[in-house]
């Protein structure tokens, strides 16, 4: 019999991004303080405000308290025991890709990331982060061309400092929640994206994040600026190698749409998940948080979760803007050991707000899959709608998933539908495609990816095969 | 984060609150009752623990004040006019001291327990169920004077009225109530609680559903002023029993139901309709919780909500789905009706499954009243308002026509919803 | 049409299978020559569903003993994928709806697999859709069912053409029809039977269980093999068929009550 043991067995799928660069890396001593805040902002040569944020987050991160209520269990964290700040041993950032160290390029080149002239991908333009620092970002002048902004957010912070000081902090205050705060006292480095009034940003921009040291933490802070009028489509990937101890990743990322402007921000995330025992693998802790300032702006999430050890992650919208629009597609897959507790929340401000959520969830092995999901309409979202649709796959009695939907309304002239369901992949579906000829991985692989296909088709046309062929990686394997 | 938005600073709960249980266990301590013993180990677990605060996720969006606000003693109601009784119903006065089968005969099939075998029992289905702790149940626990226990075997045709009426007068009524069902019995049994004044009517409900029993039991609650209600119902079902729990509360100043079922081996029925009015400045709250701890078990779950004026509905409804609970089939539905931009709902059905064989669903919508039915009947010229009331009260007569037979007599529309339910 | 000397197909010796520890066929032979029409009849529990699943590979049911041999080859040694790669084709009674799975998309890919088990190429997507569109003429359905999942929220009717419209993209040398009258409208029986007609030939074999008659009204079958309680009891000509039809089954519990107290070794 074709059962969910044997469907289980498909998902358990090794990691392949789990190698280590061998690069001498300048690293900072372990352990946090003030003093080690002050030493990340001076090796970053910052001025005096962003030394300010810093200073005033991590005080501000003393007094918090981790939060516990999620689904979610782990160790705790030594934040003591952890190196805050990493970096690939060579000068300034180069002017030229042929000065960036061949063994860095190297490395994004297997994770299927080339950054040099003649291979780079075309029509996306590429930041790759490796550990606490932005090796290469690709295609910058023509961005510049634009007027469009592409640059590690280190660089933004010399070259921009009137931007950053406008917008940083602004979506996510340095107070947020405990690991926001932990970011904004100690993050590294990251991307800026700036589109100016009007502009269609001409290309996909894409951040390639990768934590190389086994013991540092990674704490990116992206922001993105999209002004009236304009629009940008931005995708980050990220993977780390395998290791016996878990790597904090605590990103915060931000973006402003102004009047009239759309983001859509795409993530496919494989950071290592820990072996099928639940050793090792990456915590991700991460803030995101979208805010629709300008009336008619749009931000869009579209995340594809399939790594990390433990998932807690909420990217959000803040609907302030008359007849602004949300969207949160999410496929979240867990497996072996790890947990996710993931969603979004939506908060509708101003009148005529809509939001969209759709949530797929693919539990296997004894992992742990949380929907988690705030909608909110307050007194003064006159006419706002939310459509929220959560589903859940089950594969093998070992898995949990849990739905948690938080829905609150004050405003009468507007409405929220809710959806949840469960499924799973039924023996005979699985007979009915076998006796067809498809064999029983691609017959699995089908129907997950059917399951996942109202999320897929809103990754970027670049990036959705990509996804699939993740997924389908994932699920590959012999069968018993 | 949800953390931000999930973790309301509140203020320590100081002297007030906590000196309020201290008055209330001072003024019920004491007594020989046969509940003295469980009465003060129960006072003992509440003096320890402070009072539920929007701190505790089960309290988030539930205010204690008007409770606390109440006179920490406890209530023995007068008398109070009440409807004729139905034909094929007995009515049972609770008034929390007096016994209320004195005087009565009971129907064939219906007897009732006490001695030995009721010290064993009481707190065995809160215990099945995880209420023994819950802090409405403990607050019961150490004020409760006596308890209204039954054993029901065979169909019993006889419905049973549980009625309570805390009236005008001030303090804490606590009732306390046990059904046990043998296998293949079946009964129909409704709660009646009413008030009008500054006082509390707490109730913790415990019914056993033997293989093959059937309980059809309604709980309507009309509430007025400052009045609080917490009622708990705790079941615990064995194999092709069915349990149908319909309730209706509304108009109390804080109201809030808890009805928490298990089935023990699964392969039960449950299901459970609800309607919860919140106006005014009152707070309407519902937890539910259904735990499947066995395979084939199936729950059918509506919970509708009106929220207008100033008023407040809540509304958590858990489905536990753990692994050995193959098969399940659990439909739940949260229909949340918001009249006033004054008013608020928070709702949110949740789910834990660890299980892949089985078919879970929730839904949960929030609006106004539909706009293309008040259309339609405005243009079959009917007035704004009285489409608007006429949508409204179909929206509640759909769980208020499935109380049991004996609750027409309490005009169940008309005394939740006032004038406009005429 | 029957040709002693047609090379043989199928070849079921004294199968028998259990369902959980139930078990359901007791001893089942059947042969199947190229260009022949047989039809399994039987009552409710006769066993004859299972022999369809139990050919297809069905995970649900053991074989505990007999042989199948396809083409020469130890059928029940295969994958159920590698069944229908070899030409071997299920009509389900009761099709399995798939959500998420697009329909064309299904087709196409259970085409290719079968079209790689005859050692034929791929075909494009632009291939494919002209296949499609050709092979839908022959149950007549609305290309608009390319576009919906896999049989969900198909009608009974649609469903079964759904299977017939596989049977005629898999181009099958051996179609096993699970009651695929069941739940049929005249018309849709019709339209059933004749994508059916139409794909019988000389080179390929059709075994259609089935509970009644009607359905071989409209097809002929060359053999009708009545099952109860998981044996073949009888085998005759269309005849066979007609008789039943006329008395019923009862005859059938007659002759199985006898089968029942004979002696085993006399068997």
């Amino acid at each position: 019999m074709a059962s969910s043991a044997t469907v289980g067995d498909l998902v358990s799928q090794p990691y392949k991004y789990g190698f280590v660069t061998d690069i001498e890396t300048e690293k900072i001593a372990k352990g946090l303080d003030e003093d080690v805040v002050r030493l990340i902002s001076a090796k970053k040569m910052e001025p005096a405000f962003l030394l300010d944020f810093r200073l005033r987050s991590f005080r501000q991160w003393l007094q918090m308290e981790e939060p516990d209520w999620a689904s979610l269990g782990h160790p705790p964290i030594d934040y003591q025991e952890m190196i805050y700040y990493a970096a690939p041993k060579q000068q300034e950032k180069k002017a030229s890709l042929d000065e960036v160290d061949p063994k860095l390029l190297e490395t994004f080149e297997k994770l299927g990331i080339p950054l040099s002239e003649q291979k780079r991908l075309s029509n996306v333009a590429v930041d790759a982060v490796f550990d606490s620092v932005s090796i290469a970002t690709t295609y910058r002048e023509k961005l510049a061309e634009h007027g469009v902004i592409f640059c590690s957010i280190s660089e933004a912070v010399k070259d921009h400092a009137d931007l950053i000081e406008t917008y940083l902090g602004t979506v996510v205050p340095g107070n947020d929640n405990y690991f926001a705060a932990l970011n904004s006292a100690v993050f590294s480095d990251g991307s800026f994206v700036f589109i100016p009034k009007g502009v269609a940003c001409p290309m996909e921009l894409s951040t390639y994040f990768r934590i190389n040291s086994g013991d540092t933490g990674q704490f990116e802070r992206t922001l993105i600026v999209a002004e009236e009028g304009a629009s940008v489509s931005y995708l980050e990937g990220c993977t780390a190698p395998m290791f016996d101890t878990n790597q904090l990743h605590a990103a915060v990322v931000e973006l402003v749409a102004l009047d009239d402007a759309s983001i859509k921000y795409s993530t496919v995330q494989n950071w290592y998940a820990g072996d099928e025992n639940g050793k090792g693998g990456i915590y991700n802790f991460v803030t995101k948080r979208g805010q629709c300032r300008g009336d008619r702006s749009h931000i869009s999430w579209t995340q594809v979760e399939t790594g990390s050890a433990i998932t807690w992650k909420y990217p959000s919208c803040v609907l302030q803007g008359a007849d602004s629009v949300g969207e949160f597609y999410s496929v979240a897959l867990t497996n072996h050991r790890q947990q996710a507790d993931t969603g979004t929340k939506m908060i509708h401000v101003g009148p005529r707000t809509r939001s969209t959520i759709v949530s797929k969830g693919i539990s296997a092995g004894h992992s742990s899959n949380s929907y988690r999901g705030l909608v909110q309409l307050g007194p003064k979202a006159v006419g706002a709608r939310n459509y929220s649709q959560c589903d859940s796959m089950l594969i093998g009695d070992q898995a949990a998933a849990n739905t948690y939907p938080y829905i609150r309304s004050q405003q009468p002239d507007a409405s929220i539908e809710h959806e949840a369901s469960t499924c799973r992949i039924s023996a005979d579906q699985l007979f009915y495609l076998q006796s067809r000829g498809i064999a029983f991985e691609e017959a699995v692989s089908m129907m997950v990816s059917g399951f996942c296909r109202d999320v897929f088709n809103q990754l970027p046309m670049e990036f959705a095969a990509e996804a699939d062929k993740l997924l389908a990686l994932k699920l590959e394997g012999s069968v018993g | 984060m949800v953390a931000a938005s999930l973790s309301t600073p509140t203020a320590a709960a100081g002297a007030g609150p906590g000196g309020w249980i201290a008055a209330l266990l001072a003024t019920a301590s004491g007594g020989a009752d046969a509940l003295a013993a469980s009465r003060q180990r129960a006072a003992q677990a509440l003096a320890q623990i402070p009072l539920p605060s929007r701190r505790d996720e089960a309290w988030r969006f539930t205010d204690l004040a008007p409770l606390t606000a109440l006179n920490p003693t406890l209530l023995t109601p007068a008398p109070a006019a009440q409807p004729e009784v139905a034909a094929g119903s007995l009515r049972l006065h609770l008034d929390g001291r007096s016994d209320p089968l004195a005087g009565i005969s009971l129907p064939a099939g219906v007897e009732p327990i006490s001695g030995a075998e009721l010290s064993e029992t009481l707190g065995q289905v809160l215990a099945a169920t995880g209420s023994a702790d819950l802090w409405p149940v403990l607050l019961n626990g150490a004020t409760a004077r006596s308890v209204l226990a039954l054993r029901v075997r065979g169909a019993v045709p006889t419905s049973l009225e549980l009625v309570s009426d805390a009236g005008g007068g001030e303090g804490i009524l606590s009732l306390r109530l046990l059904l046990l069902l043998e296998p293949g019995a079946s009964v129909e049994v409704l709660q009646v609680h009413r008030s009008s004044g500054a006082n509390l009517t707490s109730v913790v409900l415990e019914a056993r559903l033997r293989e093959g029993a059937v309980l059809r039991h309604g709980l309507l609650a009309p509430g007025d002023g400052a009045a609080c209600l917490l009622a708990t119902v705790a079941v615990e079902q064995a194999t092709g029993s069915r349990y149908s729990g319909v309730s209706a509360h509304g108009g109390w100043a804080l109201g809030r139901l808890e009805p928490r079922l298990v089935q023990r081996e699964g392969a039960a029925h449950s299901a459970l309709k609800a309607l919860q009015l919140a106006d005014g400045r009152q707070i309407s709250d519902t937890h539910s919780q259904m735990v499947f701890a066995g395979p084939g078990g199936r729950l059918e779950q509506l919970h509708k909500a009106v929220a207008d004026g100033h008023g407040r509905s809540v509304f958590n409804g858990a489905v536990q789905v753990p692994r050995l609970a193959q098969r399940t089939d659990a439909a739940q539905l949260s229909r949340n009706l918001l009249l006033s931009d004054r008013a608020r709902i928070d709702t949110k059905p949740e789910l834990e499954i660890v299980a892949d064989d089985v078919r879970c669903a929730h839904g949960a919508t929030v609006s106004r009243l539909q706009q293309d039915e008040l259309f339609y009947l405005q243009s079959r010229g009917i007035a704004a308002d009285q489409a608007a009331r006429l949508l409204l009260r179909g929206f509640c007569e759909e769980v208020l026509q499935e109380l049991p037979a004996a609750a027409a007599a309490w005009q169940p529309l008309v005394s939740l919803l006032g004038e406009e339910g005429r | 049409m029957i040709r002693p000397d047609a090379p043989v197909l199928l070849e079921i010796h004294d199968l028998q299978a259990r369902v959980e520890d139930q078990p359901i066929l007791k001893g089942v032979s059947l042969t199947v020559r190229a260009g022949e029409i047989h039809a399994v009849m039987g009552r409710n529990g006769s066993g004859k569903s299972t022999l369809s699943k139990v050919l297809a590979g069905h995970p649900a049911y053991t074989v505990t003993g007999g042989t199948v041999h396809y083409l020469g080859e130890d059928l029940l040694s295969l994958e159920p994928e590698l069944r229908a790669r070899a030409g071997l084709f299920l009509g389900f009674q009761y099709p399995v709806e798939i959500p998420g799975v697009s329909n064309l998309e299904f087709l196409r890919v259970a085409t290719n697999a079968r079209r790689a088990g005859k050692g034929e190429e791929e075909l494009d997507t632009f291939a494919f859709e002209d296949l499609v569109r050709e092979r839908l003429q022959v149950v007549q359905m609305d290309p608009a069912f390319l576009e919906r999942s896999v049989n969900e929220g198909f009608s009974g009717g649609e469903k079964k053409r759904n299977e017939i419209l596989q049977m005629a993209l898999l181009d099958p040398l051996v179609a096993v029809l699970d009651e695929t009258d069941s739940g049929l409208d005249i018309d849709a029986l019709r339209i059933v039977a004749g994508g059916v007609n139409h794909l019988a030939g000389p080179d390929n074999a059709t075994l259609l269980i089935t509970h009644y008659q009607r359905l071989l009204d409209v097809i002929t079958p060359d053999y009708v093999h009545v099952m109860a309680a998981g044996r073949i009891l009888r085998t005759g000509g269309k005849e066979l068929a007609l008789e039943l039809e006329e008395r019923g089954y009862d005859w059938v519990d007659a002759e199985l009550a006898a089968l029942e107290r004979t002696p085993a070794e006399v068997l």
